[in-house]
Order: C-alpha cells, then structure tokens, then sequence
C-alpha cells in the first residue's frame, strides 16, 4: 500500500511537472496594485497562451493576439511590442486594458482562424499583408478603418509615411494599419568574406562563384531553411523576379502568363544551383535554426527580411559589428536588379469589436513616435511613420538597408503572399521545396502550380 | 422490477436524458459534417450546396489526400502488427515474473498519461538534425540521417519515425489490456495443461491464446480507430511536412478546415475517415471469431 502510494505520488509530481514545462507565460510584467480585483490567470496548450494581467476591474477589456512570446523572446522587436502593450495597460489604467493571447508563428494562423471560425475573433490581431489578409477581408473579419483613419484620427493618419497603406487597402477600403516595414535582404558575415577573399556578388553568377570560394574555405555559404517554406520561397520569389521582373506576377495573376513560361523555369533551375550551397541540415532546419546557424558564424550569408535584425541583435549583440547586408543579386539578361521583396506588419482591427475606441487606442500606441523610434532604433526595422531615427544610435544594418532602399526602383511583396489565397502561397512554396530535395524537376514542380491555377484560380 | 419495465412512461423518463444528449453531441454533429461536406462551406460564409464535387476533388485531384490516405493505412497496419505483438509478449512477460511486476507495468504505462503535444515535441527535439540522435551518432562517426525530412521511398522515413514513436507511446495500453485479461484466466486450467505434459510454449497457443480473443477484437478495433484518427504527434512532430509527405487524414482534415478556411472539404475528409473507421471495426468484427469457453 505505501509503495502503490509513493508510486502514485511520484507519477503525479511527474506529470504535474511536464504539464507546467508545457505553459507559456506571456506576463507583460505589470506590476501588482494595492486595488486589483482580479488575479492573474493564464491558459495554456503546447504552444498557446493567453495572459489576463491585472486590473482594476472596471476597464474596457480587449484581447490582442501576436505571433511571438512576448516573454520568452530574445528578438527585440517582439520586447518593444512587449513594451507597448505595458504603455498601453499603464497609460489607460482604468478606461482599457489589453490581454495578450500568443503563439508561435508557424501555429498562428491556424489557431487565429479557429478562434474566428468559433466566434472568438480577438479584438486586434497582427496579420500579414497579401494572401492572409485578404482572406480575412474577403470573410468580413477585418473592420474598415477609412472613415476612422481619413476623418475622425485623421492627425494620426497624417503621421503614416506616403504609400505605406498601399498593400492593405482593398477598394480604396483601408483595412489595417502597419506597425512597421521591412525588406529582405542578404545579410553576410563580414569576418568570412574577408577569410574567403570575396565581395558582396553584384550577379546571381557572381553569387555561385561567391558560393564555391565560401565552401573552399571552410565555411557553409548560405543558412536557408526548406522546413519553414517560406523562407526558401523567399529567395525563388527573388529569382523569379529577377529573372521576369514585375510582369512576371502581374502576368500570373491576370492569367496572360503561365507558371511553366521560361522566366520561371530558369528561376526554378537557378534555386536548385544555389541550393547546392545550403547547410547540410537545409531540409529539416526551422527558421529560427537558419538564422543562428548565421549568427552563430556557421554560415556566411542568410537571406532574410530585416526582422532578421532584432532577432540577430537580441541572441547574438557582438554580431552586429560583422554583419553586412547587400541587395538580391541580379541575373545575367533578366529583368531589373533593383527591385527589392517588402512587406509590413498590420494590425487588424476586428468588426465584430465592441470596444473599438479602445482598439483605436492601442493601434495608436503601436505606431506613436516611442514605439516607431524603438523600433528602428533598437530593432532595426523601418517605421512607418515620419519619425525621425537617429541611425547612430540604430543597428548598423538599418543603416546599410536604408543605403540600399535609397537605390531602390521598385518593390514587391512576398511571392507567396501575392498569389490571392493562402493555398495558392502553399502551393508555390510547396513546389519551389520539391525543386530543392530534388523529389521533382523544375519543370515538374512548376507545371503542378500551375494546375493547380488552373483548377482553382483561373476556374 | 417488473411493473417498473411495464410502465411506458418510466421508460422513456429514464432513456430520455441519455438519449437526448447522445444525440445531441452525437449523431446532430454527425448529420451536419455529412451536409457540410456537400457544400462549399468557408466557417464564415453560408454553405452552398455542391452535391459531391468535395468527394470528387479528394479522391481525383487531390495528392495530399491520397498520400494522407497512404499514411494512415501503413500507420494503421505497423501499429495493429507493432503494438499487438510488442503489447502481447510484455503482458505475458509481466504476468509471468513475481517481483517488479507493478514497476514494470507502470513504467510502459507511463507513456500512455503524458500530454502527446509534450511527447511530440520532445521526439521532435530528439531527431532534429542540430540536437538529440544525432549528435549522439557524430560522436561515435555516424552522419545521421534528416530523420524528420526525408522524402523518399513509399512510406518517407519520417513516418516509420513516428510509427516507433507510437508503439513506444501507445504500447503500454495493449499491454494493460492484455494483461487484465490473462489474468482473469484460472492458473487450474494451465496447471492441468503441465500436469498433460504441455510446455508453456504449447499452453500460450492452446490456452492463452483463444482465450484473449475476445479481448483481442477490442484492442485490434481501439488501434485501428486510434490510428486512423491519428493526429497529435503527427501534427506536434512534423506538421504534415516536408512538402506534405507525412500528412494522414486527420492532420490534412485540419489544414483544410483551420489554414485554408475549407469546412465543407474538410468535412468531406472527416466523413471518409468515419466511413474508414466503421469498416475497420465491422472488418475486425467479421474476420476474428470468438468462441466462448467456461474458465
């Protein structure tokens, strides 16, 4: 009896203890007052958590989900917004109070959509521009803050840069408001390229040589993961637009080009060249992965949006000094080299909210001119507003990034957010990771996207 | 007692309750799924009726469904096979042993009460390429393989991963199972099989055995319905990648239904997995016989 009990007892403290290795606290770190009515609770599956931090019991409550952990995190963009939301709970101690419900990126959408599709939309959740956006709009999820932005905020809306609401505005509706803009680029580790006696290549041809010196010397060339899709789609949406330009999107989503058209069958053979030159683990390496594989000196070069940036900065701060960043090289007879992939964060404002000032409120904290200056000042990405960054004080990336967009003749969005629906990003992200484990040639591999275009978007 | 079963009306009072409630988180959500998947159905538009164009699409123009298909059959049969075999010979190892059986029974039990998001993440640490299994392997100069990531053969190596990782979760369940009822077997009935001059080889087949029948059919029916449905460690391991290649019915059924907004075809994917299912137990339940002896 005394060891059925011992044994009882033991099992319990053992699975009581892996059950709370599970949760994820995301306590913004408000500190405990003297008249809180209510205590702090949290909810938690494998990946999920929600945080009702304190209050006063009387406030406006709104509920808003993000795609990191804002206490767990070491990337300092995920801090700032962090940050903002203990602004927020503070400056409205007693009219609002923000409670932060998080995930981990790779379950964020799937989980947003089954909080929707249950009726449970959060009051303001970020969202990416393009397909994912659209969806929402399409659904009538996302409230219209035209008239709220061009009316009666419209101070506010005059602080926003020119331009910036272009990507998610959908018949002349504005139906989000960026937090901040990043573009991707290549970053590079100086200290190898010296070792290995290369300069940042100009040409995707430069960029193999580039490669293969790298590899001589020692060194993993390019950090990529194919197991976070995007992250390899990412780099043959640069090569399908080097080697096509703007047409080529344009020509697909009107239907005048096909996926098998030759622009995009070199761009497909051009990733399977460069693949040639990822980590060994390429295949089963997350995103975070990647990305230490470059911060950590493994790799020379990763290609990545400049989110990359806080993410670098915040786990490895002594990187910063060797980090250089170039443009997407162009391809030898393709189409303009100086075109640059871009793309925002956006809040996106619930229309079923029954609390939109508060909302409003916390929008407007996201974008004021502490938040946007954190955010380039310490994050390294691009704000949205006209706010004026001092670049000595920025990681030395943002500057390099900023040199680089000056020269810049035009932008697009990620590939697989510029096809028109979710699925479709799928499919082309789906198609350009069976381009790189070989399970299909180039022409295989696109001809499938393009039936699937043909089943589904050109119906 | 018997006026009571007489009395109509106090029948119905007492099935009423169950009755109501059986059908209303039972056969109502049933009958909705099957009309959702007639229609094109988005969670936050009204459904338009399709007729069967979901059920086309799945099993004409879909590759995922029929490598999800393809995946949910072999991890079907590997863990009937797996599980009932490795499950068997542990309970009969364990009634046979005096000391420690309880530790024992408790230690390949374990696995079956721990949170299998937990577990799915922790066997997903384990075979990631920069931790666990294969660092281990580099240290005696072995490469080890993408044991998540590999996309070749029929059944991807990532599957039979997660087929091991099943059988060293869900094993302990059969063992239970098997156990309870070898137990319930009478030792006079093996102590005359040795006083015949039977081996204990000979008394497993003839005795043992047909006499785990019926408890067979429940273990074999629970595994096949568990693995058809399987879901969690897939999902928390792999997520259905890479390129789709370890996706089963019931992670594509939640791709289609959360990522990608697709109720109506998801539904459809969910009435073929409960078709699926029926089958398997109607199967099972036709193919093994029980006969029924006195113990």
């Amino acid at each position: 009896m005394k060891k059925k009990f011992i044994f009882a007892l033991l099992s319990t403290s053992i699975i009581a203890s892996l059950l709370g290795g599970c949760q994820v606290s995301t306590d913004t770190g408000v500190e405990t007052t003297e008249e809180s009515s209510s205590t702090s609770t949290q909810t938690s599956d494998s990946n999920a958590s929600e945080t009702k931090s304190d209050t006063t019991g009387n406030e406006e409550k709104i509920t808003w989900m993000f795609w990191d952990d804002l206490e767990a995190t070491d990337d300092l963009i995920t801090k700032g917004y962090k940050e903002v939301i203990d602004r927020f709970n503070e400056q409205y101690k007693g009219q609002y109070h923000v409670d932060v419900v998080t995930t981990n990126l790779e379950e964020y959408d799937t989980k947003l959509n089954a909080l929707i599709a249950a009726g449970q939309t959060p009051d303001v959740f970020i969202c990416n521009p393009g397909a994912n956006l659209n969806q929402y709009v399409e659904a009538g999820v996302a409230a219209d803050l035209t008239d709220i932005l061009t009316n009666q905020e419209s101070e506010w809306y005059g602080t926003f840069s020119d331009g910036i609401f272009e990507g998610i505005t959908y018949d002349e509706k504005i139906m989000a408001v960026p937090t901040c803009f990043a573009a991707a680029c290549v970053f590079y580790n100086t200290e190898i390229f010296e070792k290995a006696g290369v300069q940042p290549p100009e040409t995707f041809d430069e960029l193999l040589e580039t490669c293969k010196k790298i590899q001589d010397a020692g060194y993993v060339p390019i950090s990529c993961s194919a197991n976070t899709p995007w992250c390899l789609s990412m780099v043959a949406g640069y090569l399908c637009d080097r080697q096509g330009g703007p047409d080529n999107l344009e020509g697909i989503m009107n239907g005048t080009l096909d996926w098998t058209s030759e622009t995009f069958v070199k761009a497909a053979h051009n990733l399977k060249e460069l693949s040639q030159y990822f980590q060994d683990t390429a295949a089963g390496d997350s995103n975070d992965q990647a990305t230490a594989n470059f911060y950590n000196g493994e790799a020379a070069m990763l290609v990545q949006g400049s989110w990359a940036i806080g993410q670098v900065n915040g786990n490895n701060p002594e990187f910063e000094d060797k980090c250089g960043v170039f443009r997407f090289p162009g391809v030898d007879g393709g189409a303009d080299p100086n075109r640059m992939i871009v793309k925002t964060d956006n809040l996106v404002m619930s229309s079923t909210t029954e609390h939109q000032d508060a909302c409003i409120a916390l929008m407007k904290q996201f974008t004021d001119d502490t938040a946007q200056k954190y955010i380039a000042e310490v994050g390294g990405k691009i704000p949205v507003t006209g706010v004026e960054i001092d670049y000595n004080k920025a990681p030395k990336q943002l500057s390099y990034i900023h040199d680089i967009l000056q020269s810049t003749t035009g932008t697009l969005g990620f590939y697989n957010e510029s096809l028109g629906s979710v699925e479709a990003g799928d499919t082309f992200d789906n198609a350009m990771v069976e381009v790189f484990l070989g399970s299909a040639t180039p022409e295989e591999a696109l001809q499938k996207v393009q039936d699937y275009f043909d089943k589904k978007v050109r119906k | 007692m018997d006026k009571l079963l007489r009395n109509k009306k106090a029948i119905v009072i007492f099935i009423a309750p169950a009755f109501i409630l059986f059908t209303l988180v039972l056969f109502v959500p049933i009958l909705q799924v099957i009309y959702y998947s007639l229609c094109e159905y988005g969670a936050l538009t009204k459904p338009e009726f399709i007729g069967l164009d979901n059920y086309i699409e799945l099993f004409t123009s879909d590759e995922t469904m029929l490598t999800a298909l393809k995946n949910s059959f072999f991890f079907m049969i590997f863990s009937v096979i797996s599980q009932q075999i490795v499950g068997l010979f542990l309970a009969v190892l364990l009634t046979n042993i005096k000391k420690g059986r309880n530790f024992f029974k408790n230690i390949y039990y374990l696995p079956c009460v721990l949170s299998s998001a937990a577990l799915g993440l922790l066997w997903a640490f384990m075979f990631n390429p920069k931790m666990g299994l294969n660092q281990i392997l580099a240290c005696i100069g072995i490469e080890g393989p993408m044991w998540l990531s590999e996309t070749s053969g029929f059944i991807t190596l990532p599957m039979w991963v997660i087929a091991f990782v099943a059988l060293w979760q869900y094993v302990g369940q059969n063992m239970m199972l098997y156990m309870a009822q070898i137990m319930g077997i009478s030792r006079d009935v093996y102590e005359a099989s040795y006083i015949d001059g039977a081996s204990p080889a000979k008394s497993f087949i003839y005795i043992t055995l047909p006499l785990i029948k019926p408890m067979m059919i429940t273990s074999i029916s629970l595994n096949c319905i568990g693995s058809l449905k399987f879901f969690d460690l897939i999902y928390n391991m792999t997520q259905g990648g890479p390129n789709n290649t370890t996706h089963v019915l019931a992670t594509h059924l939640y791709e289609q239904g959360f990522k990608y907004f697709k109720y109506g075809y998801s539904s459809a994917i969910a009435v073929v997995l409960l078709i699926l299912c029926l089958l398997v137990t109607f199967i099972i339940n036709k193919c093994i016989k029980v006969d029924t002896y006195e113990v």
